[in-house]
């Protein structure tokens, strides 16, 4: 049988430098990191082309009024002093901040009671349909669904106010009003959503060890008891992952209220994201769209580096 | 004894060889593809000519195409249909040509882009127009002066309006039947107006809204600004222009004229822009209207047509649209906007515009005048997608499938109000736009909010102005 443990580098001399020769790593290893950077160079390449260099280009040109048609000018710092002193766009980081927070957090709720509902007793064939029904908004375009949801959502002329008018319910005001509006959004956007999370749980629920549960259940631990003490913290490291990655596409966020609302009724349902789009290719203020692209990257960092460090608390690995 | 089996590691790592040299092969091999050089009428000595993906349809395209070979066989030429939802979704794509560096050499553009571009991008038209005076003679005798002064800027002439839509009153004819209603003569006034919707709502369900309206700079709030003699904007004209109007229209058509419209001051905080609103949020307050949407009206036409909707303003465009919807022509038809202080109009139009980093210019011309022809504009609007802006193209018989049967008031707007004129578009136009559509959804949220969010809207209408684009 062929030996594939790498020999260790030759030991120096206690007080000498090694030499050349037994610092440079054995053939062989060399072989292998060749190898494996073949393999990883395109994902690299691609992510210095498409992400690196995009990020430091948005750097750069927030320092730089630009309107597509002139050569930019320099500008310094105060593209970031416009964007302070918009009420616009302050207004879409809170807006974008309650989104993030109910839309989340509903996510979370949803796919985690539809996780342990279907994670039950159920057939097999149920389950299976349950799993493909609740995963397929997800791969519908965001877009394509906000126009169907406008339809159903009008106040005077949609599904949904005819149906509440058959339980004696007045239209609502769905997608119209200051107060209606972003649940509506985030509604919307939810019932997208959540079909991710629902997988991440049920495939985080099936890791868990029976017998847990059946200790757990000796221990007279029953329904709501069982779950929190046990489902959930095992569950923790899923949780981490869900919310992760559930943050930072609602911290992203624009089709949705971009097709819904367009952002109205007035600034109450503005994002991010559509400030920078507004900003950029309606207003040809590309500097100041950079920089509030610049300012919700930052954002997006500190919140995930935040639930990484928050982590270490909550989350409970086998 | 040797194994003459290849390694696993050896059989990884020839595998990444090849996958590497595929992966390189394949780039050389796409090389145009990625650089975008295999663009059809890039570099190859095509005219481009950038237009509204959704307005052309392969059949318009191939219309305009054959007709100009026919004309210039020695030009050839590419119409790139651009998809957009709307104008200013157009103009992002057609400025994000520009900053790429393939900018087209002719762009269609409407009254929402004229001074953006004439401003920015575009080249005046004057030296060709008056070099070809004797030629466009037929052109502007059959189009109206208000639709050319819309496209001039600053004393100069930017495009040559095809066509235009006014914001005219569509009425569904089942529900004034149901609601024992006359059809509204073309002196009616916003009293006659709210007493019709009063009738409509009376005579129909609970799931019956008698006008619906969108929120937009187009049929949105400024036509009821115009009818109530104010604007979002001060209006005034540019000085110059006499060249043109000298040269080409009586004296008659000539008074008031300028070199272009210039919008200026916001006066959002009016009285009389406050009574428009005002009127419009008693109207919601009532039942009689939708709260403002945005958005393009494009579900508009399904609940229109089924009685649903009893009023709302649209443009010649309409009459196409209801056909195709499947409309009977006698189902629907149309008046002018009912008089409150005065019975002004509002509108859009447009045109072809000559980007200045053209190298083709009078070949650019030449594709100008084409497409003002009349013949030309006969095919390309055949389906009466909107209204040309030749007079002599509105006929019985193009109307005779579609409808309306009120037809003549599609012209006629411009004919018998005079002072009709184009929505305010200034090179800000895009701020301005949604700062109105943002404050617009707020005023009318209840009849107390009017006030603040005019305030408001003033304030940002003014940070709008006084940025330079």
């Amino acid at each position: 049988m062929t030996n594939t443990q790498i020999p260790p580098a030759r030991a120096a001399r206690p007080g000498t430098p090694p030499s050349p020769a037994a610092q440079r790593p054995p053939a062989r290893d060399r072989g292998t990191r060749l190898l494996a950077t073949l393999f990883l160079a395109p994902t690299i390449v691609g992510i210095v082309v498409f992400t690196v260099v995009p990020i430091i280009g948005s750097v750069v040109l927030s320092l730089f009024h630009w309107n597509v048609i002139d050569s930019p000018s320099y500008a310094g710092l105060s593209n970031y002093g416009e964007v302070f002193g918009d009420e616009t766009v302050l207004v879409s980081f809170r807006n974008t901040l309650v989104f993030m927070v109910l839309a989340v957090a509903l996510q979370l709720l949803v796919a985690l009671v539809l996780a342990l509902a279907v994670n039950g007793r159920m057939p097999v064939w149920l389950r299976s349909v349950f799993r493909s029904a609740f995963f397929f908004p997800l791969v519908l375009s965001a877009a394509s669904i906000s126009v169907v949801m406008k339809y159903l959502f009008n106040q005077d002329f949609g599904v949904v106010n005819w149906l509440l008018g058959f339980v004696g319910i007045a239209p609502v005001p769905w997608l119209t009003s200051e107060n209606a509006a972003m649940a509506t959004v985030v509604l919307v956007y939810v019932w997208q959503q959540f079909g991710f999370s629902f997988l991440l749980f049920v495939g985080g629920l099936n890791n868990i060890p029976k017998e847990i549960h059946e200790a757990a259940a000796l221990d007279g631990a029953t329904g709501l008891r069982k779950h929190l003490s046990v489902t959930l913290p095992l569950l923790s490291p899923t949780l981490l992952v869900a919310s992760v990655v559930g943050i930072i596409n609602a911290l992203q966020v624009f089709e949705q209220p971009y097709v819904l609302t367009n952002g109205g009724p007035g600034d109450a349902t503005r994002t991010v994201v559509m400030v920078i789009y507004e900003n950029a290719f309606e207003q040809l203020r590309f500097g100041e769209a950079s920089a509030v692209g610049v300012l919700l990257f930052v954002l997006i960092m500190a919140v995930t580096a935040l639930q990484f460090r928050l982590s270490r608390r909550f989350v409970h690995y086998q | 004894m040797t194994d003459s089996h290849l390694t696993r590691r050896a059989l990884l790592r020839y595998g990444a060889y090849g996958a590497g040299a595929a992966a390189l092969a394949g780039t050389a091999a796409s090389w145009d593809r990625l650089t975008g050089a295999d663009i059809p009428g890039r570099d190859d000595g095509s005219l481009v000519v950038a237009t509204l993906g959704p307005a052309y349809g392969p059949e318009a395209i191939r219309t305009l195409q054959e007709g100009f070979a026919e004309l210039h066989p020695g030009i050839k030429l590419r119409i790139n249909a651009v998809q957009a939802v709307d104008w200013s979704d157009f103009f992002a794509k057609i400025l994000t040509q520009v900053a790429a560096g393939t900018a087209p050499d002719l762009v269609y553009v409407a009254t929402e882009g004229v001074q953006l571009f004439a401003q920015r991008l575009g080249v005046a038209l004057d030296k060709w127009v008056k070099r070809d005076a004797a030629e466009l003679k037929e052109y502007f005798t059959d189009v109206h002066p208000s639709l050319v002064e819309s496209m001039m800027y600053e004393g100069s002439l930017y495009q040559l309006p095809v066509e235009f839509n006014a914001a005219d009153m569509y009425f569904n004819r089942q529900v004034l039947k149901r609601a024992g209603a006359a059809f509204p003569p073309a002196d009616w006034t916003r009293d006659d107006f709210t007493a019709l919707l009063r009738d409509m709502k009376r005579s129909s369900g609970s799931r019956f809204t008698p006008y619906f309206w969108t929120n937009r700079l187009w049929g949105g709030v400024v036509p009821w600004l115009f009818a109530n003699d104010t604007n979002l904007l001060a209006e005034s004209k540019a000085p110059g222009g006499q060249w043109l109007w000298d040269g080409f229209y009586p004296a008659g058509q000539r008074v008031g004229r300028g070199g272009g419209f210039r919008w200026t001051t916001p006066q959002a905080t009016h009285d009389r822009v406050e009574e428009v609103y005002d009127y419009l949020a008693s109207l919601i307050q009532e039942g009689l209207c939708t709260r403002p949407e945005g958005g393009n009206g494009q579900n508009l036409i399904g609940v229109f047509s089924t009685g649903r909707v009893g009023v709302t303003p649209a443009g010649g465009f309409w009459a196409g649209g209801l056909h195709l919807a499947g409309m009977d022509r006698d189902g629907f038809d149309v008046q002018y906007f009912p008089r409150w202080r005065t019975q002004r109009m509002q509108y859009g139009a447009a045109g072809y515009a000559l980007l200045r980093t053209s190298t083709m210019q009078d070949e650019a011309w030449e594709f100008i005048k084409y497409a003002a022809r009349r013949d030309t504009l006969d095919r390309l609007f055949a389906t009466n997608q909107t209204t040309p802006a030749r007079r002599s193209l509105l006929t019985a018989e193009r109307y005779e499938k579609t409808g309306p049967a009120h037809w003549p008031v599609f012209y006629d707007t411009l004919d018998r109000f005079p002072d009709t004129g184009p929505i305010p578009a200034p090179p800000q136009v895009a701020e301005v736009e949604q700062v109105l559509l943002k404050h617009t959804g707020t005023a009318l949220a209840s009849p107390r909010s009017v006030r603040p969010a005019l305030r408001r809207m003033q304030g940002d209408l003014e940070k709008a102005m006084e940025r330079e684009v």
